[in-house]
């Protein structure tokens, strides 16, 4: 696994305990894994997804990605509703891994309430909690 | 290349569940997870039992690799069971040994690719213990021996926490592999230590007794894992 210090942590997103990092674009986030669950998990094989149009709480199970023989669940990092799904990553799971902040993003999703993006981490504060 | 795992020693709990139904030991693992989810501190669980014989579909599904009714399995007495565990179809009998280690794998910092790598590791060393030699193979995870498959592996991950592990075959009657593809791999076939053994010429006397694979399953994953045992009373039910 990669050191902690050698991990790609964006300063532009929001992270979660469990390892999502959310971009707020109006009351539109998209989510995905960050560059410590993908390295954790190993090579991805699939992603199993919502469908567009599902609501989620905040911490719900929102999908999972399977790596070699492992299932990890996936968590919202805010309550709202699913815009989107990145189809491409039926047919190339491996984006998760290449590019977890851009082309490997996961979902799009309207938030019901954006003051819950207060609660998640920036950079510094999930650091400091890897570190533990 | 996955690594030895380097850390401090760890408290494991081992509890022998004996011969116990899946969905009562995979209820077990699940409410461990939970209670260790809840609290971080809680130390980690390791559970050897054998099953009644069961069919396991995992999350890449199963059904469509049953060769048989399910009519067919049922008169036979087997159940079916879906799991939120990776991989796919498999199959577990009395004389499989069954390792599910419910492990706070984010608070050890062992990489799922690591864990996995280290549950086969563990396969391969009691093997060798009892006389048989298994590898890996480029055609799916878990340990081989020549073209057959003798141990499997599958997790599930919630919160960083692990359930589910890895099944050797030791002993057991492989006649129900026949009856699936198993892993979703047709012509796929499985073997067990006695097996090879008898393969060999060689008849184990005493038998390979299953209480000694569990112990030495025991001893190489607190090896490679950096666990100290903690024997919880053994129970043949929680």
């Amino acid at each position: 696994m990669k050191d902690i210090n050698e991990l790609n942590l964006p300063e532009d997103v929001k992270y979660t305990k469990d390892h999502e990092w959310a971009k707020a674009e109006g009351d539109t986030l998209t989510i995905g894994i960050n560059d410590y669950a993908q390295d954790q998990l190993g090579e991805i094989v699939f992603v199993e997804m919502p469908a567009v149009g599902d609501s989620f709480s905040a911490e719900d199970e929102f999908g999972s990605v399977e790596s070699v023989k492992a299932v990890s669940e996936m968590y919202m990092p805010i309550s709202g509703e699913i815009l989107a799904v990145n189809e491409d990553l039926e047919d190339a799971p491996e984006k998760v891994n290449e590019d977890c902040y851009q082309s490997g993003w996961i979902i799009k999703v309207k938030a019901s309430d954006l003051s819950e993006m207060d609660a998640l981490m920036d950079k510094a504060a999930y650091l400091e909690m890897l570190k533990g | 290349m996955p690594q030895r795992i380097n850390s401090i020693s760890r408290a494991g709990v081992f509890q022998d569940l004996g011969v116990l139904e899946y969905t009562e030991a995979m209820n077990l693992q699940e409410t461990a997870r939970r209670e260790k989810t809840a609290n971080r501190t809680l130390p980690d669980k390791i559970f050897f039992v054998q099953h009644p014989s069961v069919f396991t579909f995992g999350r890449n599904g199963g059904k469509e690799n049953l060769t048989v009714s399910e009519d067919f399995l049922t008169d036979r007495g087997v159940s079916l069971v879906q799991t939120d565990r990776g991989g796919n179809i498999t199959y577990h009998g009395p004389g499989q040994a069954v390792l599910y280690p419910v492990v706070d794998l984010e608070l050890a910092r062992i990489g799922v690719t690591d864990f996995v790598y280290g549950l086969e590791e563990i396969m391969g060393q009691t093997a060798r213990d009892f006389g048989v030699s298994i590898h890996r193979d480029p055609r799916n995870h878990g340990m081989w021996k020549g073209p057959r498959k003798i141990g499997s592996v599958g997790l599930s991950i919630k919160h960083g926490i692990s359930i589910h592990g890895l099944a050797l075959n030791v002993s057991m009657d492989l006649t129900p592999f026949s009856w699936i593809n198993p892993c979703g791999m047709s012509g796929l076939s499985m073997t067990s230590l006695k097996q090879e053994l008898e393969d060999q010429g060689l008849l184990p006397d005493p038998p390979v007794a299953m209480d000694a694979v569990k112990e030495t399953l025991i001893t190489y994953f607190c090896q490679w894992f950096q666990f100290h045992p903690v024997r919880e009373k053994d129970a043949a039910h929680a």
